[in-house]
């Protein structure tokens, strides 16, 4: 009430009526505006890059920062901050790093799809204090490329899978499903940690070998088994996400490259492809079906409903580690005793 | 310990205390960019968006924002950056759209139906675009409904250039278009080329809508192109003041959000549409109120002074 009254209140001397004032010296005034602004904002972000140094630079020092999914920080030492875009990378570097590292994972959640996910500032603030990250690369997680090219760092390293790899973009971007790439990727992260950390470089490499001789045996051994006992063997998938373990299995995937994109990629495949693979699975060319079960569209539910009542066994895949807490070896292991049953089954042996 | 106690404060929560919010968001260099894109784009956004609310071309605006959205698709499908995307639609379609002459009495009309053709099949374009893209075409959502994290000192720099054009160019065209804005046929009969400068103010606003769209997204563009401008001329009538205040609106709603954003983990956009739309809304409720009371108000305002 008194405000209104305030507002209301005669003034003596009126300005100009609208249509005398200049314009030109408005709009000139928005200029000078904008510059005293972007001249602030500048003079802000030095001081605020300063600050950042430092900050990012002892959260990478300190055990601090957010909650991880995997590893312990050993209390007070030196412990490397990894994130990790999605958690089957983060998984393998935190069983290599041990105690020296804590890892965070931003995927580590089997409902989030790491194609269009929509990173939080929690997870650019965790980006921020990294020491080591890692990402899929090739197009798969576009959202983590922007969050590092935001926060440039001279003192962090960037371990991306497709570059590491020889995959460009377009290319199938589900390498941890490739076992010859997830031992390059072993090798790379303990590399980088021993650059990082050169006075644990020992500790590195015993962690590493524990880790492919022991702790990834039963991963080796059972993709070994399936190359022996049915590499050959013509099988349908649901998504590109299969073709790099058929291949390290040895397997031949029959159904187009075509329909394994766009279920992958998330557009529609076409009405050719559709019937082909009708085809196949009614004429029982392939052996068996193994789709996404993260990622089962309309299509591929309706496909594995006619592999079923056509009598080929189906086995599931998933995405990113099922459950969320599993390790990437216990949940690999698993799917491939799926498959190894499927085959078994199709083939009577 | 110390630095313990620092990265402490860095992973804080909100404090109520403005000036330790502002060092620990900044103390990240994405936040910093965040904060200077945003600045950049709330004070062009609010400046065109004043001068578009007075020609009433809020339909045109809409639109131009809009074809941001094919633009960033087709550019990302091209191989160039979503910002290149993003002017280069936006500008193409000021143009096709200043093509239909603004004379007459159903000009309005025909303005609107062309708008309206040209957003509907660009859009559909911007579907095609992602759907023929081969391979993952991240960021859909951010770029209908924007995104604050991931924007580089490059893109800002580039902001601020074309921020600075679009006000430059509007600063030489001002007077004019004022002119031309308020009253058409008179400025017409007076020799003002008013077809040149609608052809002009359209380029502009395209290249506000495009800035505007790469914080808002391409569907919250009038967050910053409109609300701060109808909230300021609700306000006051007065040029000068209602031009301030449309940016300095702009300017808060843009920082609030990007504070709420940052301490909540939510979207930006609904945010800074939230804020801006409480502001028109306290706006129209003060435009109420003021004009309840108006003879009763005069009383007690002579006695106090």
């Amino acid at each position: 009430m008194k405000a209104a009254a305030h507002r209301r209140q005669p003034r003596p001397a009126r300005r100009a009526p609208f249509a005398r004032v200049t314009p030109t010296r408005l709009a000139l005034g928005g200029v000078a505006v904008l510059a005293a602004l972007a001249a602030t904002a500048c003079s802000t972000a030095s001081t605020g890059s300063t600050g950042s140094t430092g900050s990012t630079g002892s959260s990478s020092a300190t055990g601090g920062g957010t909650p991880g999914s995997a590893g312990d920080g050993k209390g007070g030492g030196r412990t490397i901050q990894v994130v990790a875009a999605e958690n089957f990378w983060g998984s393998l570097a935190a069983q290599l790093g041990g105690g020296h590292v804590h890892v965070t994972s931003v995927i580590d959640n089997p409902d989030a799809d790491p194609h269009d996910y929509e990173p939080t500032a929690k997870d650019a603030r965790t980006v921020a204090s990294a020491r080591l990250t890692i990402v899929n690369g090739i197009g798969y997680d576009s959202w983590a490329g922007k969050l590092l090219a935001a926060t440039p760092s001279p003192d962090r390293t960037d371990l991306d899978v497709g570059d590491l790899v020889g995959v460009r973009p377009g290319g199938n971007p589900h390498r941890w499903y490739s076992p010859a790439d997830v031992h390059t990727v072993v090798e790379r992260i303990t590399a980088d940690y021993k650059t990082i950390d050169p006075a644990d470089a020992a500790d590195f490499d015993r962690l590493k070998n524990t880790f492919e001789t022991r702790t990834l045996a039963p991963y080796t051994q059972a993709v070994a088994g399936i190359r022996a006992a049915y590499a050959g063997t013509p099988i349908g998938a649901s998504e590109s996400i299969v073709s790099p373990l058929a291949e390290g299995l040895g397997l031949k995937m029959l159904t187009p490259a075509s329909f394994l994109g766009a279920i992958s990629e998330g557009t529609d495949p076409t009405a050719h492809d559709k019937a082909l693979i009708d085809r196949q699975i009614k004429d029982r060319q392939i052996k068996v079906y193994v789709y996404n079960s993260q990622n089962a569209t309309p299509d591929v539910q309706q496909q594995v409903k006619e592999a079923r009542a056509a009598g080929i066994p189906v086995a599931t895949v998933t995405e990113t580690l099922t459950p969320a807490g599993a390790s990437f070896q216990d949940w690999q292991v698993r799917q491939l005793d799926g498959i190894r049953q499927a085959l078994a089954t199709a083939l009577g042996k | 310990m110390t630095a313990v106690t620092a990265l402490a404060d860095a992973s804080a929560g909100w404090s109520w205390n403005p000036v330790d919010d502002l060092r620990q968001m900044w103390a990240y260099p994405f936040m910093v960019n965040a904060f200077r894109a945003g600045t950049i784009t709330a004070v062009a956004s609010a400046v065109m968006g004043w001068f578009m609310v007075l020609r009433r071309q809020s339909f045109a605006g809409h639109t131009l924002a809009v074809v941001g959205f094919p633009g960033a698709a087709g550019a990302v499908l091209a191989g160039a950056s979503a910002a290149c995307g993003y002017f280069v639609f936006c500008v193409a379609a000021a143009l096709v759209i200043a093509a239909v002459p603004r004379t007459g009495r159903d000009a309005g009309a025909q303005e609107a139906a062309l708008t309206g053709t040209v957003q509907a099949f660009l859009l559909a374009c911007g579907f095609l675009f992602t759907a023929l893209y081969k391979g993952l075409l991240g960021g859909v959502t951010s770029m209908l409904f924007g995104s604050f994290l991931g924007i580089t000192t490059g893109q800002v720099r580039v902001l601020l250039a074309v921020a600075a054009a679009v006000l430059v160019a509007l600063a030489a065209l001002g007077r004019p278009l004022l002119f031309a804005s308020v009253d058409p046929d008179v400025a017409a009969a007076r020799g003002v080329p008013v077809r040149l400068l609608s052809t002009g103010f359209l380029v502009l606003l395209g290249a506000a809508a495009a800035e505007a769209s790469q914080i808002t997204g391409t569907l919250l563009v009038f967050a910053l192109l409109v609300m701060p401008a109808a909230t300021a001329q609700t306000l006051t009538a007065r040029p000068v003041r209602s031009l301030a205040l449309s940016v300095a609106i702009a300017v808060a709603v843009t920082w609030l959000g990007l504070t709420t954003a940052y301490y909540s983990d939510y979207p930006l956009g609904f945010f800074v549409t939230t804020y801006a739309f409480a502001a028109y809304v306290l706006a129209r409720l003060a435009r109420l109120a003021a004009g309840r009371l108006p003879r009763r108000a005069l009383l007690p305002a002579a006695g106090a002074a």
